[in-house]
């Protein structure tokens, strides 16, 4: 279903991840391409945010490994992982709750635009530049997603919706090549999602880099993801574009098991 | 050779008393994740108990040793009420326990100070220790058997209620993961109550084996430091590793007091923390510390 | 000025510097210690060494002292802080005690126990002002930017900020060392301004005092421990026939502090630019912005 190309920015090859036994991730493997808006979907406990962890190095891979742009990752630390220019948001919000909108991105912001630390004891030097450059691409950024007007306020004060932009916007602003967003649309009602929708094209089309979307529900990838992988119990049931999916009898046995648990 | 048995039943003897106190500190941190610096608190506050129910109200040792227990472990319990449960119910963040622990650990040690003074007290003649032939190989003390018997009896029992009990059961649970014990529908307030109150009640056990041992002063809590270390070398909320670390510790200290110079004991205690953490720093029987998780 | 009003602002000067270290650690990065006094014993044991024995200049031997603080606190901060968990907390108690156990039985060189007497008194007035001054201007930059910013994150959700790119072992190292080196530069201060030293000056009293002072202050606000370091200070002095309820307080205000506003007196405000917006806030605008008021 993937063709072969020399264009893969991220390939996982064989990973294996268990809990105390419970597997996590069982034989994952899949590529994907450069520039790619990739979707990666499954119902709730299906492995979809281990994924994540074991890539950006929160978790290690009992067994298996992870390719970079052809290099190995499978056991650099979190930041190092972060500082091949991959940058993800979390389900569960992880803002600095006591810190403005933007002094939230512009600790990010700062990972591209810093000084020395003499520099930053004394405020000679580069200092100023740098710190106007901060400030003033972090409101850039803000604007993006529509916060601009929120920047001094504190972040466990924006609503909800908000905080979820904040997120994108400080993953933006360490300028990755590679985006993870963990159910970017998770608690938000769907005329908020439908924005969510414009403004990952938006983001997509304008800074021409990949993306790597979870969700729980199908609804967003299948408007906005032309190549979707679908995960259960921890294992890859099915990969395609959304037609595929959609018609997919794995699938649809998943997502109709999991409606009648629900009921 | 006797004197090198006699200074390992010594060290064992000593190190049982630091596993009372390392035991009941781990088991506070495996179930909130901080340490407890206040811990050397209560084992002052069952020291001078047993004292004062000893000397005032004349009351036998095994009362005495009953209140004692259960006055420490009712501190534990307010000092947790009063002063962490607040804090545990605004914010998620340890450094504030940490900051209050060591706050309640110098209100503690300081209402002492100011209201029976500072001065040394020693306990009557409560546990005998007079010298203990063992078969002819060595000579050691009535008291150092004691301590170690009394150590491994109370160890004992709080292993029972671990294992055998649903609430020793709801802490293995909390200790694996506080929020998903609440979820599952344990009444957590208590369950730290709970906690608290063995951790407390252990403390005044190791606090009245050290009051006889050195005797009382307000500043004896102090010794904690030393249990901190064991858990440490143990392995930070492991209790068996709070057990064996407390026992190297102990060995340690007897066998350098022995043998080479009773000044540096207090040293080789903090040669094995360096030590320890340049080499193994989660401890013996450490998990999940590094950041990955 | 009079002697006295001369010694109090001197002794102001010192502790303010230590505090500051010790601010940064705890208030910026969230690093709990114990043991701060022990990095004031070493500057201070250093600089009366080498001006003493040595007769380095009193300005070499101050900053040498800080350095060598500062490498000690290197030591023991990379086991201990590259692990999640109270194990510097923990260390740095024993860490205190080792440092007081070895100044005791250092022989002729420590002079033991009973104190060093004879520390050439290079701590004037203006000494102590000139190095507060400096101290302080760098402090109050370095947190105004990117490394304050890094420090905060590393607080606030370590996890959060090694996904962000920090290697946040490596921002809580530098921020002991540093607070190590202003706690070494303060000892080293206070050893010239006495003239006598002795271990027990710098024992756990100490180190918690300079704890109390950052948590009165407000954890996180440079401002806030200035501030309370000259109430405590003051009070202290003014409270000295009752010494022995002085522990009880410091106590007391590190638990009442936690439970009723863990943000201390300043909360994470900074005076400066700030100020302004500050006051409009406080006098003005409280009833609309009463999540921002706060904190």
């Amino acid at each position: 279903m993937v063709e072969v190309s020399d264009n893969l920015i991220l390939r996982l090859d064989h990973l294996h991840k268990y809990f105390g036994g419970v597997p996590a991730v069982k034989d994952i493997s899949f590529s994907i391409q450069e520039g790619e808006l990739f979707g990666l979907i499954g119902p709730n406990g299906a492995g979809k945010t281990t994924i994540f962890n074991l890539i950006t190095g929160v978790y290690s891979p009992d067994s298996g490994k992870i390719y970079y742009q052809g290099e190995d990752i499978t056991a650099l630390k979190t930041y190092e992982v972060i500082n091949k220019n991959i940058a993800r948001t979390f389900q569960n919000l992880r803002l600095f709750p006591h810190s403005t909108a933007l002094e939230n991105v512009m600790v990010a912001m700062q990972q591209h635009h810093t000084y020395s630390f003499g520099e930053a004891i004394t405020h000679f030097g580069k200092w100023q530049k740098k710190e106007r450059e901060i400030k003033s691409e972090s409101m850039d950024i803000l604007a993006l997603v529509g916060l601009a007007q929120r920047a001094e306020q504190k972040a466990r004060t924006l609503p909800y919706g908000m905080q979820r932009r904040l997120e994108i916007a400080r993953a933006l602003a360490l300028k990755p090549k590679f985006l993870l967003l963990d159910e970017p649309a998770a608690g938000m009602n769907p005329e908020e999602v439908n924005e969510l929708n414009h403004l990952i094209l938006d983001i997509h089309s304008k800074f021409k880099f990949t993306i790597l979307i979870i969700e729980h529900h199908m609804d967003l990838v299948m408007e906005i993801c032309p190549h979707i992988i679908c995960m259960n119990f921890g294992t890859k049931i099915a990969e395609g574009n959304p037609l595929e999916i959609q018609r997919h009898p794995e699938v649809l046995k998943a997502y109709l098991g999991e409606e009648v648990d629900e009921l | 050779m006797d004197i090198l048995l006699q200074q390992i039943i010594n060290g064992l003897s000593l190190g049982s008393v630091y596993a009372l106190i390392a035991v009941g500190y781990s088991l506070v941190y495996s179930v909130l994740m901080f340490s407890n610096f206040a811990h050397g608190g209560f084992l002052v506050i069952g020291g001078y108990i047993c004292y004062f129910a000893l000397n005032s109200m004349g009351t036998g040792i095994l009362i005495a040793g009953f209140l004692s227990l259960l006055g420490a472990g009712v501190a534990a319990v307010v000092t947790e009420k009063v002063a962490y449960q607040p804090i545990r119910e605004n914010t998620n963040n340890t450094l504030y326990l940490l900051i209050a622990s060591m706050g309640m650990s110098i209100v503690i040690e300081n209402i002492f100070v100011v209201t029976i003074g500072g001065r040394f007290r020693a306990l009557p003649a409560i546990i005998p220790t007079q010298p203990v032939h063992l078969f002819g190989l060595a000579t050691t003390s009535a008291f150092d058997l004691i301590s170690l018997l009394a150590a491994g009896v109370f160890l004992g029992i709080l292993q029972i209620i671990l294992v055998k009990t649903k609430w020793g059961l709801a802490i293995r649970a909390a200790a694996y993961n506080l929020r998903i014990a609440g979820l599952m529908g344990v009444n957590v307030n208590l369950l730290i109550s709970i906690t608290f109150f063995i951790a407390g009640t252990l403390a005044a056990v190791g606090g009245i084996f050290l009051a006889v041992r050195y005797t009382l002063y307000p500043q004896l809590g102090a010794i904690t430091i030393k249990a901190f270390v064991a858990a440490v070398i143990g392995g930070l909320g492991s209790l068996p590793g709070a057990v064996v670390g407390s026992i190297i510790l102990g060995l340690a200290e007897m066998l350098t007091a022995g043998f080479i110079s009773s000044q540096l004991r207090d040293l080789v205690v903090f040669f094995f923390l360096v030590i320890t953490l340049l080499v193994r720093p989660q401890g013996l029987f450490g998990k999940n510390i590094s950041e990955k998780v | 000025m009079s002697v006295y009003a001369e010694g109090i602002v001197v002794l102001l000067c010192v502790n303010a510097i230590a505090a500051m270290g010790v601010s940064l650690l705890t208030g910026f990065t969230g690093i709990f210690s114990l043991g701060h006094a022990g990095y004031m014993a070493v500057g201070a044991y250093m600089a009366a060494i080498l001006t003493l024995r040595y007769e380095f200049h009193f300005i070499v031997a101050i900053l040498l002292g800080g350095v060598l603080a500062a490498i000690i606190a290197y030591v023991i901060g990379v086991p201990t802080l590259k692990l999640i968990g109270d194990y510097y907390a923990i260390a740095s108690i024993g860490l205190g005690e080792a440092i007081r156990l070895i100044l005791e039985n250092g022989g002729t060189i420590t002079r033991g126990a009973r104190g060093f007497p004879g520390i050439p008194p290079y701590t004037t007035l203006a000494v102590a002002f000139c190095f507060f001054i400096i101290m302080a201007f760098f402090m109050f930059n370095l947190i105004n930017g990117r490394f304050g910013r890094a420090f905060k994150a590393c607080r606030d959700d370590y996890i959060a900020a090694s996904l962000l790119g920090y290697n946040t072992a490596k921002y809580r190292i530098l921020s002991l060392v540093l607070s190590a080196f202003y706690c070494g530069i303060s000892g080293a201060l206070l050893a010239g301004f006495l003239s006598f030293i002795q271990p027990i000056m710098f024992d756990m009293m100490k180190s918690t005092e300079l704890t109390s002072i950052v948590v009165f202050g407000g954890l996180g606000s440079m401002t806030g421990t200035l501030i309370s370091v000259v109430i405590i200070t003051l009070i202290t002095e003014l409270f000295r026939p009752i010494s022995q309820y002085r522990m009880l307080i410091y106590g007391a205000i590190l638990v009442i502090v936690m439970v009723i506003r863990p943000e201390g007196i300043m909360g994470q405000y900074e005076f400066g630019r700030k100020l302004g917006k500050t006051l409009k806030e406080k006098f003005l605008g409280n009833h609309f912005s009463k999540e921002g008021g706060k904190s």
